[in-house]
């Protein structure tokens, strides 16, 4: 009897290993090579197009309005969205279960680094063709719609070869954000310099006011490459920093970079830190509203996170990053929400279609009402209100910068521990300014040594 | 015979199912942890194209300078919340059971159920607690008593202090859990010992470690194995729900090294198997250091 059920067990012991290797193989098949089927909008668009959108500041029904509109402009098309505040996680496991979607739309610098994984391991499809591509029902190529100089930089273009990977979708320019009316009530003026900055902290500093505060150390990568690219050496220091050229920390410019950070960390509202996490920011956020501190790096998306606790009547205020160098103009870097198509897609075809889409005049619109701007001519002009003053920010002189990072295989070192968190410490009064360039040198190393020549 | 074969094959065909669970959901995959542990190249995103590395992710955590101070770090940090939380836990947990099972205090029903309630939250409800109502730079309880005696105390932030923010999270988590799984034990000591040790003239601590103690061994080691793995599992919950992804790097715990800290899966199995082999290593030397004579009550 026992042989009998011995038997059985390992009998099972073995199919049930079996199993989980069938699994295993089944994960194999979407790896297929889909490039073949793009040829210039030729191929039949049909079938169910997979969406996954982050539901960012602009909120889901957006989303859905653009999948009727797209079903609609082809016929025998289904879109298949999912919107969630939360898409990371499930997009995570899917991935990683080898279930492609068709279509992403999810920004790079975002903690998860979905997008910066896909590129370092190469896996994202080409969308050059998609430049070709035109609308249905309309005459000009998606190509020449998207504002001149969108689909040029290492924001798109992860490899510099001149191919896109991903395609520009929704731009924020991120600057320093305050209140409009603490700066009206005691009549302090919006600094455009540093050593004007460093005047009114010590004006706000004798009446219990800080000059600055931020939601996490995250935020320091919109704000460090705003200074990096407005030292003397101009954008080029940008550039070499973002691609972990060897000595690029090297320079006098470099330091000074990180020695306003660190004066800047001297004037930080002090219970900051303490927040600077991803689930208390918001505090850091308030501290702003509540009149406590001057400025905060951010982008766009700030006053509508933080609209359940403005009092009315509260105006927000934004400037650009104030210029290292006397001889540049003060900048901001402009985030760039992108969208992107897995190698994996099952349905090409649908995907190219679908992101083509996001340019036609009817989709352009949409996104507009709900305020989120695309980088197409004229759109910003349809603005009003708070965002009307954010997106003028260049036509009022501010220099813009775009990208970040470039795609690295290494994975022991990360910009956001290396080169940000220290930030905390900084405040903290627990770091030195060459404690930290010695870090981010060691990590610029690392780091370059994973970038593909 | 037949009628023995019958039963036997009845209790085959239960143990069925939890064998083929057991083995495909727990066996396989820890294997798989120490098999892939020695490959290389492999990621979240590319789990497909992977070499051969053999001992390079181990020797790796111990010896590149990218890696090895932080997984150091991580390592003691670890082991200073398992020796902290355990030692802290256990003396409370057990003073508060001889307390309450032995002593006539008014509400002894009452305190029970407090200290047992933390242990009924969820880690999550129970680090907003701590973030929010304890440890904020506003509005802290704590962080408002420290400022009395004029101390500035970041709970959340400061490089040192972190680590025992969270261990003190997790042993106001802990005690009340311990304490209820000694009281139960200490109920089972026979009063007439108790009453021998009173005539005898034995004072109330000498009857403390010399009678409670030794009485309730056999659960103190039992709960004490469970309670050092749990740690470390705990320990990375607690530092996820309070931080989410962007904890500092003096409250990095094994776990969470591995699991947010780490992108490439051969290195991160490397930790895992370190982990699963730290913890048996660490309740086998409990086990063998708390071995005593089995006194029978």
């Amino acid at each position: 009897m026992k042989k009998v059920l011995a038997m059985i067990l390992s009998v099972l012991m073995v199919a049930s290993l079996a199993a989980g290797c069938g699994g295993n193989d089944a994960t194999d098949e979407p790896t297929t090579d889909p490039d073949a089927t793009t040829d210039g909008g030729e191929t039949k668009v049909e079938g169910t197009i997979v969406v996954k959108a982050l539901e960012s500041a602009y909120g889901a029904d957006m989303w859905k309005e653009i999948k009727e509109a797209f079903e609609k402009a082809y016929p025998g098309t289904t879109v298949d969205l999912e919107c969630s505040v939360t898409i990371e996680t499930t997009l995570q496991n899917e991935l990683q279960a080898g279930t492609y979607p068709d279509v992403v739309h999810l920004p790079t610098s975002r903690d998860p680094k979905i997008p910066e994984n896909m590129i370092s391991s190469k896996q994202l499809r080409d969308l050059t063709p998609v430049l070709d591509l035109t609308n249905p029902g309309e005459d000009k190529k998606v190509g020449e719609k998207i504002i001149p100089g969108f689909t040029d930089t290492n924001a798109t273009n992860p490899y510099g070869d001149g191919k896109s990977y991903l395609m520009p979708m929704f731009y924020s320019p991120c600057g320093l954000f305050y209140s409009a009316n603490l700066m009206e009530e005691k009549g302090w003026e919006v600094p455009k310099t540093w050593d004007e900055m460093w005047e009114l902290g010590d004006k706000a500093k004798a009446e219990g006011i800080y000059l600055f505060t931020y939601p996490t150390t995250g935020y320091f990568d919109a704000f460090m490459f705003a200074l990096l690219s407005s030292t003397d050496l101009g954008i080029d220091l940008y550039n070499d920093v973002t691609s972990f050229k060897e000595g690029a920390w090297d320079s006098e410019e470099a330091r000074q970079v990180l020695e306003i950070v660190a004066k800047l960390a001297s004037y930080t509202e002090p219970t900051t830190t303490e927040n600077a996490n991803n689930i208390d920011f918001s505090k850091n956020q308030q501290l702003v509203i509540d009149g406590k501190a001057i400025f905060c790096p951010n982008g766009t998306w700030l006053p509508g996170e933080m609209a359940d606790s403005t009092p009315e009547g509260f105006v927000w205020g934004m400037t650009a990053i104030p210029a290292v160098s006397d001889s540049q103009q003060p900048t901001s870097f402009t985030f760039l929400e992108q969208i992107w198509s897995p190698a994996g897609a099952p349905n090409p075809a649908g995907a190219d279609a679908f992101i083509a889409f996001m340019y036609s005049d009817t989709a352009a619109d949409i996104f507009a009402k709900y305020g989120a701007i695309q980088p197409i001519p004229g759109v910003s002009d349809k603005l009003e209100g708070d965002s009307k003053t954010f997106y003028s920010i260049y036509d009022n002189g501010a220099t813009a910068v775009m990208g970040g990072f470039v795609a690295t295989t290494t994975t022991d070192v990360s910009t956001s521990v290396e080169y940000f968190d220290p930030v905390n410490l900084l405040v903290a009064g627990e770091l030195t300014v060459d404690q930290w360039l010695e870090g981010i040198k060691a990590a610029n190393t690392a780091l370059g040594a994973g970038v593909e020549a | 015979m037949k009628k023995g074969g019958g039963r036997g094959l009845f209790v085959g065909l239960c143990v069925i199912p939890t064998a083929i669970l057991f083995t495909l959901f727990m066996v396989v995959p820890t294997l798989e942890v120490f098999y892939y542990s020695f490959f290389g190249g492999f990621n979240k995103f590319n789990i497909v194209n992977k070499e051969f590395v053999g001992f390079q992710n181990y020797i790796d955590l111990f010896t590149k300078p990218s890696i090895a101070p932080k997984f150091i770090g991580t390592f003691q940090n670890t082991i200073l919340l398992i020796v902290l939380v355990t030692i802290v836990t256990f003396g409370f947990a057990l003073v508060y059971a001889g307390i309450l099972s032995r002593e006539k205090i008014k509400g002894q029903n009452f305190f029970r159920i407090i200290f047992y309630i933390p242990n009924i939250l969820s880690v999550v409800v129970i680090s907003s607690i701590f973030f929010n109502v304890i440890y904020d730079a506003d509005i802290g309880i704590l962080t408002s008593f420290t400022n009395l005696l004029g101390l500035t105390v970041k709970w959340k932030s400061g490089n040192e202090i972190v680590i025992f923010s969270l261990a003190i999270a997790m042993v106001w988590q802990a005690i009340g859990y311990y304490m209820v799984m000694y009281m139960s034990s200490m109920a089972a000591i026979s009063e007439s010992i108790y009453e021998s040790a009173n005539l005898e003239g034995a004072g109330r601590i000498r009857v403390f470690f010399q009678i409670t103690i030794p009485l309730v061994w056999t659960n103190i080691r039992t709960t004490l194995t469970f309670f050092i793995i749990s740690t470390i599992n705990l320990s990375y919950l607690f530092v996820r729900a309070m931080y989410g992804t962007r904890a500092p790097q003096s409250t990095w715990v094994l776990l969470y090294y591995m699991y947010e800290q780490t992108t490439d899966y051969g290195l991160a199995m490397a930790i895992g198997v370190i982990t699963f082999l730290f913890s048996f290593l660490l309740a086998g030397l409990v086990n063998a250091v708390t071995k005593r004579e089995v006194l029978e009550v």
